[in-house]
């Protein structure tokens, strides 16, 4: 079948299962932001009791394949189902998109935490003093002076994960999952033609593409002190220019 | 007895706000401070002297705890804070809370300026404010501008510390600790960072303290400042006071021979 004719024909299942693809990692993301950041203020600490705990689950994710994540959590829960049935969560562990979820999420807040723990050690320390000196507290110190800055300082790396896992998603379809992997595999089985694969490589070049967008608009955004100062030509000059033209 | 009569705490907490009795710190074997005293009155400007590694920085930094002195008092606005050791052998203050109150009421001034950059200069200038006294934003906006036109920066109050020369960032800091209003103001050499040309600008605005009758603790390297505006000159050597005196008699005649050395090699 000619290209264009696939996309005609096949083109609404793709957008489909692209749309299951950015829930996915969409909602691992934001749950992991949220999860990430006290994690790796934990992971920053001097307190052992708080800081090795994160660092054992840091290595772990980041350290092991996340299809093998995912298959311990999807099959692995299945050996344990009496008992997640006896504590009410087998609903979560029966069905595909909350383990593809799960291990999502615990996979990017590992990356994220990773990240925001090197963002944490860039701020500059005199500027930390500083909000010492005032006599902040430790809460007051992270809200207003470390983590705007950690942030900052990971925003870029960050977005490289939001990439890696929009790209990483494609295994939730090895546990029957019809995100955008998923439905292109099913489409070339029932087709067995291959410009399918390209059409779904496209498409998530364009999710990335804009995800590259968005992401250099915020940066921009966050950043108004890193930009160059726009210095304006006095208005007598202007004139003036005019006046001898 | 009548109660408008103020105790004898309460008038040593107004006339002297900040007080430190010999006060000792260590890094690791390194003993940098070996039992130096400070009363700061109100109004009295404080010089402290000396060549680097005499302990002036850090004994400045013990003021305000950003150091904590491992032996010694110190009692700010009548407040004495406790100093306790923790079980790896570490100076630790007692009550956090309290040592959070009392940076509060010492403004510090930092060599490097330690502007938060990610805020602008009035930001800067109305976060302590706002934060950590929780006073009114309307108050606290028309108190830092006015301080910031005090220091001549009233044109670059949306400014970003990065977008500042060096002059202009230690001036916006200024503002920053005067907004705090502090009953004593931490001067941790403020000029040593800066450009040459850039100096006099920022020592004007100090001059101009001074002579509003600010309580003022200055480590300095600038002897002109210290001879024509402080009130009590401290030399420090080795982790201990060499020499201290009233800046006429000390700079006119000096009884230690390393303080003559040192004014010789320093003016």
């Amino acid at each position: 079948m000619h290209p264009f004719k696939m996309l005609s024909e096949y083109g609404p299942l793709l957008l489909e299962g692209a749309w299951l693809t950015i829930q996915l990692s969409g909602l691992a993301l934001l749950i992991g932001a949220l999860l990430a950041m006290p994690m790796s203020v934990a992971r920053c600490s001097p307190r052992a009791w708080l800081s090795v705990p994160v660092r054992i689950y840091i290595s772990f994710f980041r350290g092991t394949p996340m299809l093998a994540q995912l298959f311990l959590v999807y099959f692995g829960a299945g050996q344990f189902r009496h008992e997640l049935q006896a504590v009410d969560l087998w609903w979560l562990f029966r069905d595909p998109f909350y383990c593809a979820l799960l291990t999502f999420v615990l996979n990017t807040t590992a990356y994220q935490a990773e990240l925001l723990r090197g963002g944490i050690l860039g701020v500059p320390r005199g500027e930390v003093e500083a909000a010492r000196a005032y006599g902040m507290s430790a809460w007051l110190r992270y809200r207003l002076i470390v983590m705007p800055h950690a942030y900052r300082i990971a925003f870029p790396a960050l977005g490289n994960e939001v990439i890696l896992l929009l790209k990483g998603s494609a295994i939730a379809s090895v546990v029957t999952l019809f995100d955008l992997m998923g439905q292109t595999r099913a489409i070339f089985a029932k087709s067995f033609d291959f410009s399918i694969y390209l059409w779904a490589a496209l498409l998530y070049l364009l999710i990335t593409m804009v995800i590259v967008r968005i992401w250099r608009y915020l940066e921009k955004r966050i950043n108004p002190h890193l930009q160059r100062r726009v210095i304006q030509a006095p208005k007598a000059v202007k004139t003036a220019v005019t006046a001898t033209e | 007895m009548n109660s408008s009569v103020l105790n004898n705490e309460q008038m040593q907490a107004i006339e002297a706000p900040l007080i430190a009795r010999d006060i000792h710190k260590s890094f690791g074997d390194f003993e940098v401070l070996k039992g130096i005293s400070l009363t700061s009155r109100q109004h009295d400007v404080t010089a402290i002297l000396g060549s680097s590694g005499s302990g002036k920085s850090t004994f400045l930094r013990c003021l305000n705890l950003l150091e904590v002195p491992d032996a010694g008092e110190l009692i700010v606005h009548g407040q004495p804070v406790h100093i306790r050791h923790n079980r790896h052998g570490e100076a630790v203050p007692v009550d956090e809370k309290l040592v959070e109150r009392i940076r509060a009421r010492l403004g510090m001034v930092f060599q490097q300026f330690n502007l938060w950059s990610h805020m602008t200069v009035l930001e800067n200038c109305m976060i302590g404010p706002l934060r950590v006294l929780k006073q009114p934003k309307a108050e606290v906006e028309e108190r830092a501008r006015y301080y910031l036109n005090k220091v001549g920066l009233d044109n670059r109050v949306d400014h970003y510390p990065s977008h500042l020369s060096g002059g202009q960032q230690q001036r916006a800091a200024i503002a920053r600790a005067l907004t705090m209003e502090p009953d004593v103001m931490l001067f941790d050499e403020p000029t040593s960072a800066l450009d040459p040309e850039l100096v006099g600008e920022v020592l004007l605005v100090m001059r101009k303290l001074a002579e509003e009758g600010r309580t003022m603790i200055v480590v300095t390297h600038e002897m002109a400042f210290a001879r024509e505006v402080s009130s009590h000159v401290m030399f420090l050597h080795q982790g201990l006071v060499e020499e201290e005196g009233a800046p006429e008699k000390l700079f006119k005649q000096q009884e230690s021979e390393r303080f003559r050395q040192f004014l010789s090699t320093n003016f």
